[in-house]
């Protein structure tokens, strides 16, 4: 029995360890094969995958510099996020206290705010983004100061500063926090301006922090490249003072534009466009309508019209607004004529003042009532004619109309290089009929952008090539190659030279002598088309409120040598308050005339006047004052300027003073007025008068008898639009007031077809 | 027998008395073969005049098994080698960057803990005889005593309570579970049983019942506590003793349904009482049972963290292993390295190989434990050192099991690796039982 129990309890333990050994390890064995060596890879992978935490390095976005390529329009520099570590110092209260005490004055920030935030359950939460390194240092040395060695982190990272402010701002667009570009050639050219940002790869712990491994992988952030643009920061910092000029002159309520190009390569040398930005703090509401308007809305409703005022300012009207050209297509449709040989310049029409048109008995007015008579093609031209236009879109018939329309570019979007260019609206061939026909021959009834207007017209400039409108002239990488430059060959031919240079001819008489005189420019031939759209699906929309109109005016100069086409675009102007100004000629004209006069010296241009243009160049008064009278009518005789006396005549008397002051400019025939001594105050000084709406004759003639001079600009067959002293102040006798004259005409017509 | 035994070559004085002498060793041992009836009749009327065996300090080595304590020994470094490089990590970040905490304290109590195995090698086990009942009502009574403090009396400076589990004990500066006190406990007091009764094993009530009776008090206050892993573990070792002792199979199972059924009973009563709310323990269970099928995508409201990125270091480590102290895992990924899952770090740093390599060690010190137990010169000492043996075996099985998610996780320590220093004491005091059981056995000495 015995030795059964000592048996049996050597089996039963040996039976029980093997239960052990080899089912309980064996199984064992068997899992360990499973993880380690079946799924040994992919368990690996996942380990890695959570251990391993890779920490973006920004890459610095390119520079964006203007056609110069010295000034720069956006630059990106180091600036630093401030993120806590809440999670490494929430439990310490005293901590938390000092840090928040700390932080506070130095970011600006409410010191509760930032405590609350210490007490976050995260490892990583944004205090302040983008701070100066100067903020930067404040931080460290307060950090230092107080040994706090986590909890608080500095991120270095970019910010984009734009130092011309609100330039090209709609060009330019900006870009977000995370250095993502949001709108304009930010936007557009983002991915060649972002870069690629560069990865540091390392392991941590599962609270987030490294662990002591060799697996760190730095691979470096490729910076972006950076933009040249064929804009001219000076061409368009003059475009944006003249806008902004004319917008507060003409009352303009819903924004303006104004293009250069460079006719013969389609590169935009100035975009502005209103209202417009400061893309450095793009939040802000600039125009100070858009801004009174929103804070005069209920608490509710602020929001929605912020961010719609936020879009507004952001918009590039010039690629993104469509409207209808007006009688500035009429360039277009008379080089349709010519090129097609359907009319000549010896071919001539009578305007009647309405022309029959099929389905439509009541027929289309010209703007001129009584008519023009008989025209030849030129006058059709020069005199905006509507009739005759119609009857050249006749001689087409719609099939070849439709035809040029397309090959001026007039059907789809012109792929420049900028974003949220619009989708332009007209009539196919298969909708075109008599009517539709009718009115497009005189740009009414279609739609198309500024920048479509202003390449159509340069092709015509440039001798029939239609050119790709383009902002940047080359991309360069950081190291200062030139990645890629713009092809600025031609896309097609639409119309001869002939054609060309025969419009030029027409629409340079135009500006000189027709109805585009506004934007006439002495020395330089320019050649313009006015143009006066009338916002019609908005007045239809609410017929109470009075017509609205675009006013524009798009030419280019030289004549001999087209090398720039501007078109100048004022959106609503208003005549109820500017003194009933509205058209394209009186409006846009000036500015035109304005800007043109200043860029294209500078464009490198020259000016070349004629006889009769040189003798109205304006000069300089002398400096005459503390000479005897004697020596000051010699000083001014030299320079051609005839004088009068006020005062003792006596030629040794010595002159007190003089007006025009030195150096301000007056006519070639003015005269200044010398003041000798014993003269009066009284007599010297008279109030100005109300020169609105006279002639140049009557002008000249309230000027004379009130012993004042005028300086003329604009067109000297208008009107006196505005005078730049006000009506009653009291001047020196021989003031040069200078008065603005325009050609008030109403040249479009607008015919419904509803 | 004769063969059995080589005479010990050391001349040495104390040894030399007792070969020459031919008595205590020879008397105590418990023949094999022929005259094993003969001599346990002779053991109950012999025990009475049985002499102490001297052993003195310098001859420490005195018949101890030399193979066992090589395998103690050797497990016991690469357990403090794996727990330092498990643990640095941990350490670090827990203990205000010294990463030496946690292998300074175990490294202390190794010390300890291997000198007091050598001391109780000296301390003849038959003494456990007379302390076996007071062991275990001393043990019954600290688990009485944790369920007093940590439940009724609720005062957490004795017995802290972890996510609603009095396990712990604290007395001063030493903390113990009270449960690992009973597993020897239970052990001792089976051990004298049984050897005790062994006549009587094929009685169903004498054999089994009152046995598993004593098994079932210590497994029922642990599971109070509540500690399933402790009880099972408890459970085991008690079914274990009673088999080998000799209780027929039918009998245990009899009994085992029986009180099983009880048992679930029980439980059902409880849950209904309860009102079988939903965070009852049954869920908790279940919980563990769902993760454990789906350690990678668990159901909504089943965290498997642990497990999960105890199968990551696993895996990780591959058939070679990311090398000693490369661990990734043990940065805080996987929780508590240095305890319950630090086999998972040994897999990582180690790979397979290493992994399969421990196994064998405990393979071979579990098989020398056994070798040494059925060699013990008495039943006592048989089943004393089985059930050291078997704690030891079980422990390291169920834990290597649930780190390799091969059974639902529950914790158990891994034996010589897991941080830990009382239950590391425990374990080199219970070895040094064994050990000096191996002095006597019959095992051929080296």
């Amino acid at each position: 029995m015995a030795k059964g129990t000592s048996q049996r309890i050597s089996f039963r333990a040996v039976l029980l360890a093997c239960i052990v050994l080899i089912g309980g390890f064996g199984m064992v064995t068997v899992s360990l094969f499973r993880w380690q060596v079946v799924h040994g890879e992919e368990l690996t992978a996942q380990a890695l995958e959570q251990s391993l935490q890779s920490t973006t390095i920004s890459a610095m976005r390119g520079t964006i510099y203007d056609a110069t390529g010295t000034k720069i329009l956006a630059q990106s520099a180091s600036v630093w996020t401030v993120v806590l570590e809440p999670n490494y110092i929430r439990e310490d209260e005293e901590l938390r206290r000092t840090i928040s005490r700390g932080l506070a004055p130095i970011l600006e920030m409410d010191e509760e705010r930032i405590y609350e935030k210490t007490g976050e359950d995260s490892y990583f939460s944004y205090l302040k983004r983008q701070v100066e390194t100067d903020v930067r240092d404040a931080i460290n040395q307060f950090l230092t100061e107080n040994e706090i060695e986590s909890g608080v982190r500095l991120i270095p990272d970019y910010k984009r500063y734009y130092p011309y402010g609100t330039v090209a701002s709609n060009v330019l667009g900006f870009t977000g926090y995370d250095n993502t570009g949001l709108d304009g050639l930010e936007l557009y050219y983002d991915e060649e301006l972002r870069g690629t940002a560069g990865r540091l790869v390392a392991s941590k712990n599962a609270w987030g922090t490294d662990m002591p491994f060799e697996y760190e992988q730095y691979v470096g952030a490729s910076d972006g490249n950076s933009l040249v643009l064929t804009i001219d920061e000076t061409v368009q910092s003059i475009l944006e003072k003249y806008l902004a000029e004319g917008i507060e002159k003409y009352k303009v309520k819903n924004g303006a534009v104004a293009i250069v190009m460079n006719v013969h390569t389609g590169a935009v040398v100035g975009l502005a466009t209103h209202p417009n930005y400061d893309p450095n703090d793009p939040y802000t509401i600039l125009d100070a309508n858009m801004l009174q308007e929103l804070q005069s809305l209920p608490e509710d409703q602020r929001d929605e019209a912020e961010t719609n005022a936020w879009y507004k300012q952001w918009r590039n009207k010039a690629v993104s607004d469509t409207y209808y050209p007006g009688s500035v297509f009429k360039m277009v449709t008379g080089a349709m004529g010519l090129e097609e040989g359907v009319v000549t310049l010896e071919s001539t029409f009578t305007c009647t003042g309405n022309k029959e048109v099929e389905g439509y008995p009541a027929g289309i007015d010209c703007w001129k009532e009584e008519g023009h008579g008989l025209e030849d093609f030129a006058a059709g031209i020069y005199n905006s004619c509507n009739p005759w236009m119609i009857h050249l879109g006749e001689l087409l018939g719609a099939e070849t109309f439709c035809k040029y329309r397309e090959a001026f570019g007039m059907t789809e979007p012109t792929g420049i290089d900028l974003p949220g260019e619009a989708v332009n609206l007209y009539h196919s061939l298969e909708d075109m009929g008599p009517t539709e026909l009718a009115t497009e021959a005189f740009g009414q009834n279609f739609s198309i952008t500024p920048v479509q207007m202003i390449t159509a017209a340069s092709a015509i400039a440039n001798g029939g090539y239609m050119v790709q409108p383009h902002v940047v002239d080359r991309i360069v990488d950081p190291e200062g190659n030139i990645v890629k430059t713009t092809d600025t060959t031609p896309l097609r031919q639409v119309i001869s030279q002939e054609t060309a240079q025969t419009i030029t001819s027409i629409l340079q008489y135009n500006a000189a002598e027709g109805t585009a005189t506004g934007g006439y420019v002495p020395g330089y031939r320019v050649c313009g088309k006015t143009g006066t759209s009338e916002k019609i699906a908005q007045h239809n929309e609410d017929p109470t409120k009075p017509m609205e109109y675009i006013a524009s005016y798009c030419g280019y100069a030289p004549a001999e040598d087209p090398q720039y086409a501007l078109l100048v675009y004022f959106d609503e102007p208003d005549g109820a308050s500017n003194g009933g100004l509205t058209g394209g000629n009186a409006v846009a004209g000036p500015i035109f005339s304005k800007i043109m006069g200043e860029i294209l010296p500078y464009l490198g241009v020259e000016a070349r006047y004629t006889d009769e243009e040189f003798g109205n160049l304006d000069v300089a008064a002398p400096s005459v004052v503390g000479l005897t009278l004697d020596e000051a009518i010699a000083a001014i005789e030299e320079s051609g300027l005839e004088y009068s006396v006020i005062g003792s005549e006596e030629g040794s008397t010595l002159v007190r003073e003089q007006t025009p002051e030195v150096g301000t400019t007056l006519p070639k025939d003015g005269s200044v007025v010398l003041y000798t001594e014993g003269f009066s105050q009284e007599e010297a000084v008279t109030p100005v008068p109300d020169f609105s709406g006279m002639d140049l004759v009557n002008a000249s003639y309230l000027a004379a008898i009130n012993g004042l001079q005028i300086s003329v600009s604009g067109s000297s067959s208008g009107l006196v639009s505005t005078q730049n002293i006000a009506v009653g102040q009291n001047v020196r006798i021989g003031t040069v007031i200078a008065l603005t004259f325009v050609d008030n005409i109403e040249t479009d017509t607008f015919v419904s077809l509803e | 027998m004769a063969r059995d035994r080589r005479p010990n070559n050391r001349k040495n004085t104390a040894s030399a008395h007792i070969r020459e002498s031919g008595t205590a060793r020879g008397l105590r041992r418990v023949p094999a073969g022929d005259t094993m009836a003969a001599a346990v009749e002779a053991v109950p009327q012999r025990e009475k005049r049985r002499r102490e065996v001297q052993t003195r300090l310098f001859s420490l080595g005195q018949g101890m098994d030399t193979p066992l304590l090589a395998f103690i020994l050797v497990l016991l470094c690469v357990g403090l080698v794996m727990l330092f490089s498990a643990s640095y990590a941990y350490s670090y970040y827990h203990e205000n960057g010294d990463s030496y905490f946690y292998i300074r304290r175990q490294g202390i109590f190794a010390l300890a803990g291997t000198a007091a195995m050598l001391f109780v090698s000296t301390f003849d086990y038959h003494r456990f005889h007379r302390l076996a009942y007071p062991i275990y009502l001393v043990s019954v009574g600290l688990l009485l005593a944790v369920l007093l403090f940590g439940k009724v009396l609720k005062i957490a400076e004795i017995a802290p309570n972890e996510d609603d589990a009095t396990r712990w004990i604290n007395i001063g500066p030493v903390q113990f579970q009270p449960s690992e006190v009973a597993k020897f406990g239970l052990i001792t007091v089976l051990a004298h049983y049984i050897s005790q009764h062994i006549e009587e094993m094929g009685d169903p009530m004498r054999g089994v019942g009152v046995p598993l009776g004593l098994m079932l008090v210590c497994a029922g206050l642990v599971v109070v506590e509540p500690h399933l892993s402790g009880a099972i573990i408890l459970g085991a070792l008690g079914m274990i003793l009673i088999f080998v002792g000799g209780a027929k199979v039918r009998h245990l199972l009899l009994w085992c349904g029986v009180l099983g059924g009880l048992g679930l009973l029980a439980l059902l009563l409880l849950q209904a009482a309860k009102g079988g709310g939903e965070d009852s323990g049954g869920g908790y269970q279940m919980a563990r049972v769902v993760g454990w099928l789906h350690p990678f995508d668990p159901p909504e409201g089943v965290d498997t963290w642990q497990i999960r990125q105890s199968l990551y270091s696993i895996g990780s480590g591959g058939l070679l292993g990311t090398g000693l102290g490369q661990s990734r895992q043990k940065y805080l990924w996987l929780p508590e390295p240095q305890n319950d899952f630090i086999f998972a770090i040994v897999c990582e740093e180690l790979g397979m190989f290493g992994a399969i390599l421990v196994i064998l060690l405990f393979s071979l010190l579990i098989w020398r434990g056994v070798y040494i137990s059925l060699h013990a010169k008495d039943k006592f000492g048989t089943l004393l050192g089985l059930g050291i043996t078997f704690q030891v075996g079980l422990q390291a099985v169920l834990n290597i099991c649930v780190v390799t998610n091969t059974i639902p996780n529950t914790g158990i320590s891994l034996p010589f690796f897991s941080y830990g220093g009382t239950s590391l004491l425990m374990l080199l005091g219970e070895m040094g039982i064994l050990l000096n059981i191996s002095r006597s056995a019959s095992v051929e000495k080296t």
